[in-house]
């Protein structure tokens, strides 16, 4: 039996939490599972790998939701705020990860958790609290379609201040597949994580604690915290371009290459560009920077609209996503529609990515006169109106008229119009892999990335292999966009290595500074895992991303699903520095699979998960032979 | 007769390299001909002149710049100049017009045009890791002939390493650094300009590859604080670096000069940059706070209950950052108004002679709270679980908060006693 770690990064326990019944357990965590798989995700998809019985409905009660953080959580390592949720997916029925900052993980940790297991559900809405050792549902009965930041400020103030709290908002509660789960500002956002907390009948999670995170040798740790804290503090992008323009620093240049995806991803390359990119912001909506805890760049700005039709919106952000997704993703350019459209996602808790797709979606189908005004409820859809935008958006939230179907994400719109009117053709612009709508770079122009959309581990993800960094920005060593070439090891090396980030407990943009080498001396030092050197912590990254494909390999997902939509295989850029090209998916997938030691059909062998270690920690007999 | 060439090469680099510590601040000022008008580049002769008020070794010049204001540099006590011989268009990144797609190079002057320029030595880049190898060899070549040719002259040679293209990842940079400036040594550079590798202990590698070679830093993208800039020169300088070529931390300051005198300070006086952060305090100081640059981040918070507890917990912070989203946010720090000293029933708090803080006397302390209710910044914490009450002790002369704010908003200032 190995170590129980506690005391040294770690709390060394597990929570689990049983519902309705209540029945509450915790389990140790031992320092073999600690090194083989960190925290965050990697810790998060052990458990539910373990814990869910293949095929399980993601909104069923059987379904597991993880609350999990890293080793670096709640410590002084340069954004070590982050924890996960971690959870079977409504939207695509693989497994989600979904990252979120603030100060929700931190409390977790000091009320002695490292990870939260919540099985079941409750028999009305309720919340879940727990004070240290204290764990107990209240009911929210009276909180039933709360916007987000009500709630939470609500439950904060019956609890105390100290309280900290993870909400879902009226459309987690209809478990619609596009809503998140929101703390403090910030989101878990995507893959549905709201509708897998709403199908819980929690309204929300309220942590609070008191006890010490305690770190293995405070003395080197202060120093290699202050190492990397100094690395972000001078890197181009982290001391440079996010702390003044945010993450829609980038978006200009983006747009340059052609890989701005605009008008439902027709093209690369937006028009009006400038009026959306971060500089702009800066000058007119912004009036803020605010940082996560403990976060040097502070990324994040607060947007406040003075004057017009949106008058009086106030939101955090917007970021470079949603900005994207709201604005050239529907053509539109009107900061004050974006920002407006932000806050009401944010407010009934919906995903800013996923709801701007399925506005684009519905803008293309409107123009092509598969949807009409009068199945609209009497919206005219057209490409740069941010009115109806906006409005579009509000019905989504709500779930009322046609956002009842539009909630469901475009990948059940688009098999509901072909079931309804036969409109076959909407498959070639129904912008998802599987099920999870795209993110903001066109991959025509950024070959790396439409594999990695292909491979993510929860559908189109660009958090997963973040190739757009060499390949649109330059950061890091530029590499050619257009070209195939080296493009898997690429995305292979980007999407072990985000593992290993998105297990530790630190924020993606703090590691665009340092490297593995910054994460293993922080960790080595806050927790006293035996990580002789950087490969091995890659290896655990590896080990992460081979089990995240395991499970959905176990729940039927194969080489045929690992797919882009039509548009982006079959019809060339038209414009921009990408004219011409598609995304030559298959070459680049071939040799993938070859290098992740996966076979042709995408299912990891034996002797690369014997490799791994992982045949030691679950029993994989049943899908690998 | 034969003159030994190494004469002129010598006495130029002794007016670059401060014969008395073998040390130099360099400010580059090339970056126009190179990425267009960025700022504090753009109306390049005012900031040369606030530069040169700054009193650097050298400063490092385009061809151009050289022939345009080379008046600025008449006289015995101004810096001497290094011009850059080529040219390239690989750092025109994404922020500027026509960005980059591949590194493209030229040589921009020859050394004998140089001399003739003024120039006490000449730059060059090297370029490594890029896919064509054809366009290592040939950069190679180049600096052979670079080198050749100074050493026919009498002219330093200085080179810089850059490891940039598609075959430089984030793990092997440092090894690539490493390995070009073993490359550049071979081919008879005289000093080498080379980015900063993060950390001393993979710096020192650098150095010792260098095999004697003088080995200045770089700046590369200006740093969030001054402080950050000062400390990289510092242990850059303890693992055996000869001293910088900044530019944009330079010439992008609000006052270049006042940068420059901080950075002298730490390569050719020998002072700390606590000594620099301080500002020269010696007796009294307290904190003072910008709130309007406070982003809420806490780790002022975060950093103060680490040092004094060994562990992250903002309720043990001795300040606090007071405020939620939207903001703005307020930084509450010990002013030593000494109400809480009046206040205390048993004589357990007082003034430290020495830096002004307000002492806890553990054996005097009740916990009876008294201080807490007269601070007004509600910065006494009382924890049942400490056997005394905790007030800023400034960390014994350096305050940790000072040290890791991103944004500066919290700095030191001195407090005449009485």
């Amino acid at each position: 039996m190995s170590e129980v770690m506690g005391d040294r990064g770690y709390m060394g326990k597990i929570l689990h939490v049983e519902l309705p019944s209540m029945r509450v357990h915790t389990e140790a965590l031992t320092e073999d599972i600690a090194y083989h798989f960190l925290g965050g995700k990697g810790l998060g998809a052990y458990l539910l790998f373990k814990m869910l019985k293949p095929k399980t409905p993601p909104l069923s009660p059987d379904n597991v939701l993880i609350f999990a953080t890293g080793p670096l959580t709640g410590t002084i390592a340069p954004t070590g705020n982050r924890f996960c949720v971690v959870t079977k997916s409504p939207a695509t029925g693989t497994f989600d990860d979904s990252h979120c900052g603030g100060p929700f993980g931190i409390a977790l940790k000091r009320a002695g958790y490292d990870a939260l297991v919540i099985r079941g559900a409750a028999d009305e809405l309720s919340i879940l609290v727990i004070d240290e050792d204290h764990v107990d549902l209240a009911s929210a009965k009276d909180l039933a379609g709360m916007f987000t930041y009500d709630a939470e400020r609500e439950i904060k103030s019956r609890l105390g201040r100290d309280f900290e709290v993870a909400v879902i908002g009226p459309a987690g509660e209809r478990m619609a597949p596009i809503a998140g789960i929101f703390s403090a500002l910030r989101a878990a956002g995507r893959g549905g994580t709201g509708a897998v907390m709403g199908s819980k009948k929690l309204k929300a999670v309220a942590v609070r604690g008191h006890k010490p995170i305690k770190v293995y040798d405070p003395k080197r740790f202060r120093r290699f915290a202050w190492i990397a804290h100094r690395m972000v503090r001078m890197h181009e992008s982290t001391a440079r371009h996010l702390p003044r323009y945010g993450s829609a620093n980038i978006l200009e240049t983006i747009n340059e290459m052609g890989a701005l995806p605009t008008r439902n991803y027709r093209s690369g390359v937006f028009e009006r560009a400038e009026e959306v990119a971060g500089e702009r912001w800066r000058e007119t909506l912004w009036i803020r920077d605010v940082a996560c805890k403990g976060c040097p760049i502070a990324c994040s700005k607060v947007a406040y609209v003075k004057e017009g039709p949106f008058k009086g919106t106030i939101v955090d952000g917007p970021d470079y996503e949603t900005i994207w997704a709201l604005g050239p993703q529907c053509g539109i350019s009107s900061r004050e529609a974006i920002a407006r459209a932000n806050q009401l996602c944010d407010l009934y808790g919906i995903d800013t990515i996923s709801t701007g797709n399925i506005i684009a979606f519905i803008m293309e189908c409107y123009e092509r006169g598969i949807l009409t005004e009068d199945e609209l409820d009497g919206l005219r859809p057209m490409w740069g109106d941010g009115e109806v935008m906006v409005k579009l958006v509000e019905k989504i939230g709500k779930g009322e008229g046609i956002g009842g179907l539009l909630q469901q994400g475009v990948r059940r719109i688009a098999e509901y119009l072909i079931k309804a009117k036969g409109a076959e053709e909407c498959l070639f612009f129904a912008m998802h892999v599987k099920g999870l709508e795209l993110p903001a770079y066109e991959p025509r122009a950024a070959q790396g990335m439409g594999l990695g959309y292909a491979t993510s581990d929860r559908g189109a993800c660009h958090l997963r292999g973040w190739t757009a960094g060499q390949e649109l920005l330059g950061y890091g060593g530029a590499v050619d966009p257009l070209t195939t070439k080296g493009k898997a090891q690429l995305v292979i090396d980007r999407q072990n290595e985000k593992a290993v980030v998105d297990s530790v407990g630190i924020c993606f943009y703090a590691f665009q500074a340092f490297t593995l080498k910054e994460i293993r001396n922080m960790l080595v030092s806050c927790t006293g895992l035996s990580y002789r050197n950087n490969r091995e912590l890659y290896v655990t990254g590896e080990r992460i991303y081979n089990l995240t494909r395991l499970f959905n390999v176990r729940e039927g997902f194969t080489a045929k699903d690992d797919s882009l939509p039509e548009r982006l295989l079959k019809e060339p850029a038209p414009e921009g520095p990408a004219k011409g090209h598609v995304v030559r998916l298959e070459e680049m997938l071939k040799e993938y699979y070859a290098l992740r030691g996966w076979d042709e059909n995408g299912i990891p062998t034996k002797e690369k998960l014997e490799e791994l270690g992982l045949s030691k920690f679950l029993d994989i007999s049943m899908i690998v032979h | 007769m034969e003159v030994s060439l190494m004469v002129g090469k010598e006495l130029r680099l002794s007016r670059i390299l401060d014969p008395e510590d073998g040390r130099a601040v360099v400010v580059a000022a090339d970056h126009g001909f190179m990425l267009g008008p960025i700022p504090g580049a753009d109306r390049l002769a005012d900031t040369l002149r606030r530069v040169i008020a700054g009193k650097p070794d050298a400063v490092l010049l385009s061809p151009g710049q050289a022939i345009n204001m080379h008046d600025l540099f008449l006289g015995r006590d101004k810096p001497a100049i290094l011009i850059r011989v080529d040219w390239t268009s690989a750092f025109r990144d994404r922020t500027y017009p026509l960005p980059a797609r591949t590194v493209a190079f030229s040589l921009s002057c020859t050394p004998r045009k140089a001399v003739k320029l003024g120039a006490q030595g000449i730059v060059s880049y090297f370029f490594v890791g890029y896919e064509d190898e054809e366009f290592e060899a040939m950069q190679y070549e180049m600096l052979a002939r670079l080198s050749r040719e100074c050493d026919e002259i009498g002219l330093p040679f200085v080179v810089e390493p850059v490891p940039m293209g598609p075959r430089v990842t984030k793990a092997n940079r440092t090894d690539l650094i490493v390995m070009s400036v073993r490359m550049a040594t071979e081919i008879g550079a005289d000093m080498l300009k080379v980015p900063y590798t993060g950390d001393p202990e993979s710096f020192k590698r650098v150095v010792d590859t260098a095999y004697g070679t003088p080995v200045l830093i770089l700046g590369g993208y200006r740093a969030l604080t001054m402080k950050d800039m000062l400390e990289v020169i510092e242990e850059a300088l303890e693992v055996g670096a000869r001293g910088v070529v900044f530019g944009r931390n330079v010439i992008q300051s609000p006052d270049p000069a006042r940068t420059l005198e901080a950075i002298r300070a730490i390569v050719h006086e020998g002072k700390s940059v606590r000594d620099v952060v301080l500002g020269g305090i010696k007796g009294r100081m307290r904190l003072v706070v910008d709130n309007s640059k406070c982003t809420g981040c806490g780790i002022c918070e975060m950093i103060c209950s680490f040092m004094h507890e060994g562990f992250v917990d903002a309720g043990l912070a001795r300040l606090r950052v007071e405020g939620s989203w939207p903001g703005p946010f307020s930084i509450k720090v010990c002013i030593q108004c000494t109400k809480c000293v009046n206040a205390c029933p048993t004589g357990a708090l007082e003034r430290d002679e020495k830096l002004g803080y307000i002492k806890v006397d553990s054996s005097k302390c009740t916990l009876c709270g008294e201080c807490v209710e007269v601070c007004p910044n509600q910065v006494i914490i009382l924890n049942k679980a400490k056997p005394h009450v905790l007030i800023c002790d400034l960390c014994g002369g350096l305050p940790e908060c000072v040290y890791w704010c991103p944004r500066d908003a919290i700095r030191v200032m001195e407090v005449r006693a009485g």
